[in-house]
């Protein structure tokens, strides 16, 4: 059962890290709390279960659909909205992705009704087993996906000009400036970028999770949670937060019961904001 | 005459026919007026609107009927509403001013136990005959009052024919294992549901709550496993309950016997889980699969489905049925009272002792339904399968789920 439940952890944790990324990296670079991250992940699983249900789609060709689309819309609302605001302090940034969550929530609970559904594959993609340790397929695949696609991002941002440009934003601002990057169009790539990877979790969660408006707070909460494990901005934070996340749940559920774990996790926000608030890889001072 | 005059001079004749309209609505009684408290916004609105469908389905129906029987005159009957916003406290005001201020002939409880309990004082203060359509606890109605009713029977009443049966079909299965969602009603059954086991000799290996918003089962599940249970048995709502059969199928776990309470009696729950609703029992107050010949205004469950089909387009559940019945059954009451005098209407309702679409209506001594059998039910080829009670039993409760063919 030990094993059981490490390979549990493991695999809860990367679907974790795939909830954060996008987060993360709007946080730490646009100094945005984005709060309307878990109405996009629940947008990107009503795109998987649409494309799937009614066009025959699998989650595989979505994702391929999903990750430009959401860009795209990301883009856009940064460009179009937030970038209005980007010089107030954060409250006006969080009151107003506050507000855009409403308005996108309740949009979606209008056009899809708060019923959970589900996005069931036919056949099933079933089971494999070692011995007694039993892992889902879905979930396993999702988890690669999950982790090659922070790893894209990892690599996206350290080896392309665009990520350079963002990296060198977050660092410094009107350093960059002076260098003569595009300071607003930067911020408008990370936050698609952060949408993007908001769409495709969503994507690959709708093969896990029921799909539902609800969730999108539900989801929110574990990025949040991650973050301030793993450190703001920084991708490889965001896989080791997941992974802390998904392991302590699992074993808190162990050892405490299942009643129990989702307080562990909020325990750990607590102690980590009192005691490490740069989190496990962020760097201290940093804003 | 311009647009704008026109629309000034429209005005003008408004507000001189205002106190006329009032007037004829204050004089002479031509309605009858239910109050009923609901939290219409808030965490329990969902539930709210659930209610107000099926109160507005009932008024509906009656005054297309051309209304209620009152000594030979017919009245139409209106429901007036109040919003408490999800707040328990604000439910015990709402009650007291629908009967003070707007002056309603009779009340409907507002949602769930603890505020129909909380509202009771004030229908008991005025002496108003009430009914409570989703309120189950026996804690609400043993407090000696005589103007509570109550359609929902105990908890117990819906774990305790579960466990005969199942006792009776497979003495094999011992090996009781209990998820609950750490909430209110979910709770409430999986304690009433470790009583039942251990009252037939059960054993309970395992029970284990696991918090609201949680997203993923598989420690609980595992232990579950490791437990080897033959009898899972988990309460929640309907996201939970998918996810829980979702990461049972991921971590092969199967057992002879597999009951879900509150999710399996609602449409959304057979679609949502797909192959993996098979063979999952449940129970619930009503289901529309149940068939009794009611003598109310919707007669059959069919018929009251239809109805609600056609003005909902959803099918009904538990909760939007009790909610008609208690309009229904306020109906019957009237009219076998023959006037709107509220002692009559009590009595009334006190000897009601009457078959309807959601089964057979007695009150007992505490004003709590003591005649109804809740239907227990199977998941089987995707449809509901009424297994118990015989009257309106359709199938018979198969064994397995998620087991090795």
């Amino acid at each position: 059962m030990f094993l059981q439940i490490l390979v549990n952890g493991v695999v809860l944790g990367c679907l974790y890290a795939c909830i954060a990324a996008g987060f993360s990296l709007v946080w730490g670079v646009l100094n945005v709390i984005n709060l309307m991250h878990g109405s996009f992940i629940v947008l990107g699983s009503y795109l998987a279960w649409g494309a799937y249900h009614s066009l025959g789609f699998s989650p595989w060709v979505t994702l391929a659909i999903a990750a430009p689309l959401f860009y795209v819309a990301g883009f856009l609302v940064q460009r179009g909205v937030l970038n209005r605001v980007m010089a107030a302090p954060v409250l006006v940034t969080l009151t107003l992705t506050f507000g855009m969550d409403l308005i996108l929530n309740n949009a979606m609970i209008l056009a899809f009704k708060a019923d959970y559904r589900k996005l069931i594959l036919d056949p099933p993609l079933g089971t494999i087993a070692w011995g007694s340790v039993v892992v889902p397929v879905d979930r396993l695949v999702a988890t690669v996906f999950a982790l090659v696609l922070t790893a894209a991002l990892y690599v996206l941002l350290r080896r392309t000009r665009m990520g350079r440009a963002i990296i060198a934003v977050r660092l410094d601002r009107d350093a960059a400036r002076l260098m003569g990057v595009d300071v607003p169009v930067t911020y408008a790539a990370a936050f698609g970028l952060g949408a993007a990877m908001a769409g495709c979790a969503g994507v690959l969660l709708a093969l896990i999770f029921p799909i539902s408006p609800l969730s999108s707070l539900p989801y929110l909460g574990k990025a949040f949670v991650v973050c301030v494990l793993g450190g703001l901005g920084s991708v490889p934070g965001a896989v080791l937060g997941g992974l802390v996340l998904g392991l302590v749940e699992s074993f808190g559920a162990l050892a405490i019961g299942p009643e129990h774990a989702v307080t562990l996790s909020f325990a750990l926000l607590i102690g980590f904001l009192v005691f490490r608030p740069q989190g496990l890889l962020g760097k201290r001072g940093f804003e | 005459m311009t647009a704008r005059s026109l629309r000034r001079t429209l005005a003008c004749a408004a507000v001189a026919a205002a106190p006329f309209v009032l007037s004829t609505g204050a004089s002479a009684q031509e309605t009858i007026r239910f109050g009923a408290p609901l939290p219409l916004t808030g965490a329990l609105a969902p539930e709210a609107l659930k209610q107000q469908q099926g109160y507005d389905l009932w008024a509906e129906q009656v005054n297309k009927a051309g209304g209620i029987d009152v000594g030979g005159r017919k009245m139409k009957v209106e429901i007036v509403y109040t919003d408490y916003q999800s707040n328990t406290p604000r439910a015990v005001q709402a009650a007291e001013q629908l009967i003070t201020q707007e002056k309603v002939n009779f009340l409907f409880s507002p949602f769930g136990s603890g505020a129909a309990k909380a509202a009771s004082t004030v229908s008991e203060k005025y002496r108003m005959p009430t009914i409570a359509s989703t309120a189950s606890s026996s804690q609400v109605y043993d407090q000696g009052y005589r103007y509570l009713f109550g359609t929902f029977t105990p908890n117990d009443t819906l774990t305790t024919p579960l466990t005969q049966i199942v006792s009776q079909k497979a003495p094999q299965v011992k090996r009781v294992a209990i998820i609950a969602r750490n909430d209110l009603f979910p709770l409430a059954i999986a304690q009433e549901m470790e009583k039942s086991a251990k009252k037939h000799g059960m054993d309970v290996v395992m029970f284990e709550k696991y918090a609201i918003n949680t997203m993923d089962h598989s420690s609980a599940l595992a232990q579950v496993k490791a437990a080897n249970a033959d009898w899972i048995f988990a309460t929640g709502y309907i996201n939970d309950l998918v996810l829980i059969r979702k990461q049972m199928s991921d971590q092969r776990i199967g057992a002879p016997v597999v009951t879900m309470i509150a999710g399996p009696a609602y449409q959304e729950f057979i679609d949502a889980a797909g192959a993996g609703a098979e063979n999952i029992s449940s129970a619930a107050w009503w289901h529309p699969a149940v068939r009794y010949q009611g003598k109310d205004i919707f007669g059959t469950a069919d018929n009251y489905v239809k109805l609600f089909r056609e003005k909902y387009n959803v099918t009904p559940d538990y909760a939007q049925a009790s909610s008609s019945v208690s309009g229904a059954l306020f109906q019957m009451a009237i009219e076998k009272a023959g006037s709107l005098d509220r002692e009559k209407v009590r009595d009334a309702l006190a000897g009601m002792n009457v078959m309807t679409f959601w089964g057979p209506v007695h009150f007992g001594k505490t004003g709590q339904i003591d005649s109804l059998e809740p239907p227990v039910f199977q998941i089987q080829g995707g449809k509901t399968v009424v297994v118990h009670p015989p009257e309106i039993r359709q199938g018979e409760l198969k064994l397995g789920v998620g087991m090795p063919q």
